[in-house]
């Protein structure tokens, strides 16, 4: 009879194990597509077996594990942080690219040509009314076009500050439910897989917008750091993070720059400079030193503004420096553009062609010796392809020194987006090896490895081969860019 | 060899990059080797494209042809990188369960003593 109850017993408790083991892979099944969701396990351990004392043996049902491996969490995460950064790129030089037209039909390029076109011709017909009305309307296309690009990248640029703005919002708010599940798993005494699964979906949401690690705690709570050093959550507390618009000091050469942007910890410390990727990241980048490659900022007027404020010069140099009539007395000419002289990088955005300049007021004699009655305008055509430096940016003529500011731009684009194809891969192959990782023993992973690292270096020389294979082929080929 | 030729090699090639590309977003043993096949494949098809080509010659189409060629094979190059960067990372937690810490603070070396892994 005894033995009989045994037997139950053991059926029983065995049944009880096994219910329980069925209900967690259940529960694996029912979360197969829930976000952050890692596979558990039941452990089963046998129970003392010795039918002289009475030990009915069976299984019971033990701890549930989670497969979760922090370490391919971790990996996942530096592969989304870097695509929300080439995700962000792609955005906003697309943008950018949209206001530096290279095809010559539109914008400051196409303005440009006509004006030098008009001068051109005005050469040729040096007292013409008409030809001097002309090069008066294209060069008022010209400062037009120069205000249009430059309101547009300030748009742009004020467009990034709003989403740095955004951006920084975004991570509080997860960062302050990552401080509510995290008072959760304190208060907790068991683990909980939905809540593990709430905070890992939480904290890959996260790595799009900042660069960060996270560590697990004893008391089941995760500590995340941007960048490893500033602290964003600890235990149920939020450090929120802010952002700061940064006007130039009032002693810079440029005080009336637009401003750059800052981030900061919630005690007021600068961690700009820790903000390295992720969307935040990209953002910041932006901010702080594309824009004010264009733009200007306090010590650098910024090429749209170089640009606009020396051809404005050269020409207002070379009508000034031309007389009108040769008299007597002679009458001088009159400068045609004008610009805000008080602040470097408001050049662009203010240039314009006088309004009070009549086409009769523009000089056409050039003083010489010896004096040339269409000098002035075969000098300002000339300066479509300048020969004194005087009449050049950084040695390029204005029609180049434009083309490299879009050339910039497209190579931007054209770098992030390579970049975001590129990193779809390396974060889809991130999530694989997740995948691979969680619940593998660690003999099977030996022998893996093993495999892996014959395999990855002969791949290595793979590559290397075909990289000398295909520069080999382009240096052939005499290509240059 | 006429342009067309190159430029078909050229193609061929690239495809054969892209197909390792595929393989290494899962990085596992055996899409590795798989891919080794196709650098492998891509290598050949490069090198019979080259000898066709003759130097200073350009051609627009097969010189976008190997700047796609080039941007495939950095994709590659940074899928492998990272996948190693990975299993090395994985190898470092592995000695580290395995074999403790040695004098200088690294993790231990993966003892694989006694391992065999056989391969069908």
């Amino acid at each position: 009879m005894a033995n009989i109850l045994s037997s139950l017993i053991s059926a029983a408790g065995a049944l009880d194990a096994f219910t329980q083991a069925l209900d967690v892979t259940q529960n694996n099944v029912a979360n197969a597509q829930t976000p952050g969701y890692a596979k558990q396990t039941q452990l089963l351990t046998a129970m003392p077996f010795d039918p002289t004392n009475g030990s009915t043996g069976g299984v019971r049902a033990a701890e549930v594990v989670n497969s979760r491996d922090q370490y391919a969490e971790q990996a996942v995460r530096q592969q989304n942080v870097l695509l929300g950064q080439a995700q962000q790129n792609v955005t906003s030089f697309t943008s950018l690219q949209s206001l530096f037209d290279i095809s010559g039909n539109s914008g400051i390029p196409y303005a440009l040509n006509n004006l030098f076109t008009s001068f051109s011709a005005w050469g040729q017909t040096p007292t013409s009314t008409d030809a001097r009305q002309d090069v008066i309307d294209s060069a008022t296309d010209l400062a037009n076009a120069f205000r249009q690009t430059a309101t547009g990248m300030t748009q742009a640029a004020q467009n990034n500050r709003s989403q740095i703005d955004q951006t920084v919002v975004q991570i509080n708010n997860l960062a302050g439910q990552l401080a509510a599940y995290n008072s959760q798993a304190m208060r907790d005494a068991t683990p909980d897989a939905g809540l593990d699964a709430q905070i890992n979906s939480t904290l890959e949401q996260l790595s799009q917008y900042v660069n960060f690690t996270a560590s697990q705690q004893s008391d089941g709570s995760v500590t995340v750091l941007v960048n490893g050093q500033v602290p964003l959550v600890i235990g149920d507390k939020t450090y929120a993070l802010q952002d700061e618009p940064v006007t130039p000091d009032p002693t810079a050469p440029n005080p009336g720059a637009p401003p750059t942007m800052s981030i900061l910890a919630s005690d007021g410390a600068d961690i700009t400079s820790q903000v390295t990727s992720g969307q935040l990241g990209a953002l910041v980048n932006l901010a702080n030193n594309v824009f004010p490659q264009y733009l200007g900022d306090g010590n650098n007027a910024g090429d749209l503004n170089t640009m606009a404020k020396q051809f404005a010069d050269c020409v207002n140099q070379l009508l000034t420096q031309g007389n009108i009539s040769d008299g007597p007395p002679p009458v001088a000419g009159v400068p045609l553009f004008t610009y805000d002289t008080t602040n470097a990088t408001n050049v662009a955005q203010t240039l314009a062609v006088d309004p009070t300049v009549t086409a009769d007021q523009l000089a056409a004699i050039s003083t010489g010796p010896p004096e040339v009655s269409n000098g002035v305008p075969l000098a300002l055509s000339a300066l479509a392809d300048p020969q004194s430096s005087d009449d050049e940016i950084n040695g390029a003529s204005f029609t180049e020194f434009y083309g490299n500011m879009a050339a910039t731009i497209g190579n931007d684009l054209n770098g992030a987006n390579n970049s975001l194809q590129v990193q779809q891969s390396a974060l889809a192959q991130a999530q694989n090896l997740r995948q691979q990782v969680s619940g593998v023993s660690l003999d099977e992973e030996a022998a893996v490895l093993l495999q892996f690292q014959q395999a990855y270096e002969a791949n290595s020389k793979l590559i290397t081969i075909l990289d000398q294979l295909s520069a080999d082929t382009i240096n052939m080929l005499a290509i240059t860019s | 060899m006429p342009a067309a030729d190159t430029a078909e090699h050229l193609s061929s090639a690239r495809l054969e990059v892209k197909r390792a590309c595929d393989l290494l977003e899962a990085p596992n043993p055996a899409s590795l080797e798989a891919s080794s096949s196709a650098l492998e494949r891509a290598i050949s098809g490069l090198n019979d494209c080259r000898r066709g080509i003759r130097p200073g010659v350009t051609n627009a189409d097969v010189r976008a042809r190997v700047r796609q060629l080039r941007a495939e094979l950095r994709h590659a190059g940074r899928l492998l990188e990272s996948a190693a960067d990975f299993y090395r990372g994985w190898e470092r937690i592995l000695g580290a369960m395995s074999g403790g810490y040695t004098a200088g603070g690294e993790p231990a070396p993966v003892a694989r003593t006694g391992k065999l892994y056989c391969q069908g």
